[in-house]
């Protein structure tokens, strides 16, 4: 009970920087003085939230920003997935694809943007693109070196005990993997969402919570930037809180502290 | 005290667990030099009987273990198990390793039970089995933790729970008791012993300690390196379960730590200690 009480106000400390910024901000924004105008103050955010809130263009914004987030993670992944286990499990194949992963790799993701808006325009199809090639990476790496790395003393084991090659894989090498499997969709998950907002920002054209950042600052409305920001903000949060749960639950075996 | 009854375990009916190992040689290439691991090294083990081997790191007491195990058949010479010719791993030589190499995505039951995969035994039989074995190692009510979740000891423990759960005729372990500190390595190997009694098997341990290859084994076999080979083997003589603070004990301690610790002799010079325990 006593614990409990203690991580309450562990909690409570932690708020602290947060308002006290807060405080600040509106401060300044009532200051009126020569930077005011890069401030806004609490009541326009607040005021601003609402008006694009029920104007439906902050739905709508992040909707769009969600899904492509999540077809991209979807495709990628999948993708990500199938190339990484063909490379782990196939020596051909790692020979075959890994020098041209491997150098496509040095280039960050970003970097393909003026390559890919000349080839397929600036449209929803390049940003998806984008952002499944974010989330192809690290499903790729993870994929092929859990695969690689089957500890050869569990190999042993299974000999031991006259496991079959298939009952073998299934018994050590596919666990193995799958933490390094999962570890790699995590991943990819927090990648795709900072593309997804990155690919937004820079092709401004079309929905999602990045155009509406950009038109807004286009047209000086600091107050429905500082909104998205704080949506992009708290999604990312929410979407580490859910790889943590998954993680813990799909692999309860680890010793990880709880 | 909840001991299991051994009924259920001993094979004591039939003398089976008789291991020979014949002319045994074996080299590795390491580039342009060959380096003899175990140079024509020769043992009877009868059925029921616990060897301890001990020796110089280097010496190949590991490297022999693996042999007798099957998991390297490039080697020359004979290892028999009741008169078949060893090829190959089987389930009637269970190993224990150093390190216990539970598998971590499976509970401590479930590691157990994957010793029994490709025995044609019914479900419940496996279950029976599983659960005996871990109740026999002292581990009942740890059926479903994870192996992170166990401490070196009983991780120990149920790694020999799963080398046990096949009925072995013969059981080898490396040093397995190696990495665990002093006192869980005491208590353990009165647990091999009383393990021992009761199963029946044949059981061959590789150790880099003395006292405890002394204390456990009916004969100790003192291995040197450069090649790997025998120099004497010592038969304790004395009853199980044994007393650790037995002078007896005591004395072939001290003389097999002296032989361990002088500079290195030739095989042909050395005389064996003990001739007065020789049948």
């Amino acid at each position: 009970m006593k614990i409990l009480k203690t991580q309450n106000l562990v909690w409570l400390l932690g708020l602290i920087p947060p308002v006290l910024f807060l405080l600040w901000w509106d401060h300044q924004a009532k200051q009126g003085g020569t930077n005011a105008h890069i401030y806004v103050s609490l009541a326009q955010i607040v005021g601003a939230l609402r008006e694009t809130f029920s104007s439906g263009e902050l739905t709508g914004a992040y909707a769009a920003s969600i899904t492509r987030a999540f077809s991209g993670l979807f495709i990628g992944g999948i993708l990500g997935t199938t190339v990484g286990a063909l490379m782990g499990l196939f020596k051909p194949v790692e020979w075959a694809l890994q020098p041209i992963y491997n150098s496509f790799r040095q280039v960050p993701i970003l970097g393909w943007l003026p390559l890919i808006g000349l080839w397929f325009g600036s449209g929803d199809g390049s940003k998806l693109i984008i952002v499944a090639l974010s989330a192809f990476y690290p499903t790729v790496l993870f994929t092929f070196e859990g695969l690689k790395q089957a500890d050869t003393s569990l190999l042993d084991v299974s000999r031991v005990y006259r496991l079959t090659p298939w009952q073998s894989f299934w018994k050590v090498r596919w666990p193995a993997a799958l933490l390094s499997i999962f570890t790699g969709l995590f991943q990819a998950l927090a990648f795709t969402w900072i593309s997804t907002i990155g690919v937004e920002l820079l092709f401004a054209s079309g929905f999602g919570l990045g155009s509406l950042m950009q038109s807004a600052q286009l047209q000086a409305r600091l107050d429905i930037v500082v909104v998205c920001v704080l949506f992009v903000g708290l999604t990312g949060i929410l979407l580490n809180t859910l790889i943590r749960q998954l993680s813990q639950r799909l692999l309860a075996w680890r010793s990880v502290r709880t | 005290m909840d001991y299991v009854s051994p009924a259920t375990l001993t094979a004591s009916t039939k003398p089976t667990g008789s291991l020979t190992l014949k002319g045994i040689r074996k080299q590795f290439q390491f580039k342009d030099r060959e380096l003899k691991v175990l140079s024509g090294f020769d043992l009877n083990i009868n059925p029921g009987e616990f060897v301890s081997i001990v020796g110089p790191s280097g010496c190949g007491k590991s490297t022999l273990l693996r042999l007798i195990a099957g998991l390297d058949d490039s080697y020359e010479g004979v290892i028999t198990l009741d008169g078949q010719r060893v090829a190959g791993t089987s389930l009637e030589r269970g190993l224990v390793f150093q390190d216990h190499r539970l598998f971590p995505w499976m509970t401590l039951e479930q590691n157990v039970a994957l010793a029994l995969t490709n025995r044609p035994l019914s479900k419940a039989a496996k279950a029976k089995l599983v659960a005996e074995h871990i109740a026999l190692v002292g581990l009942k009510g740890f059926e479903k933790a994870w192996p992170h979740q166990l401490s070196g000891g009983m991780a120990q423990r149920a790694a020999i729970a799963r080398a046990l759960v096949n009925e072995p005729k013969v059981l080898l372990l490396d040093e397995p008791f190696g990495a665990l500190d002093a006192l869980t390595r005491v208590h353990l190997q009165t647990e091999l012993q009383r393990i021992w009694l009761s199963s029946g098997a044949t059981m061959i341990m590789i150790t880099h300690d003395v006292e405890e290859a002394i204390y456990l084994g009916d004969r100790v076999v003192v291995m040197q390196a450069n090649p790997g080979r025998i120099v004497h083997t010592v038969d304790v003589g004395l009853s199980h379960p044994r007393d650790r603070a037995s002078p007896v004990l005591h004395r072939l301690k001290d003389e097999i730590l002296a032989e361990l610790t002088n500079p290195p002799v030739e095989a042909s010079s050395v005389v064996p200690l003990r001739k007065d325990q020789d049948q």
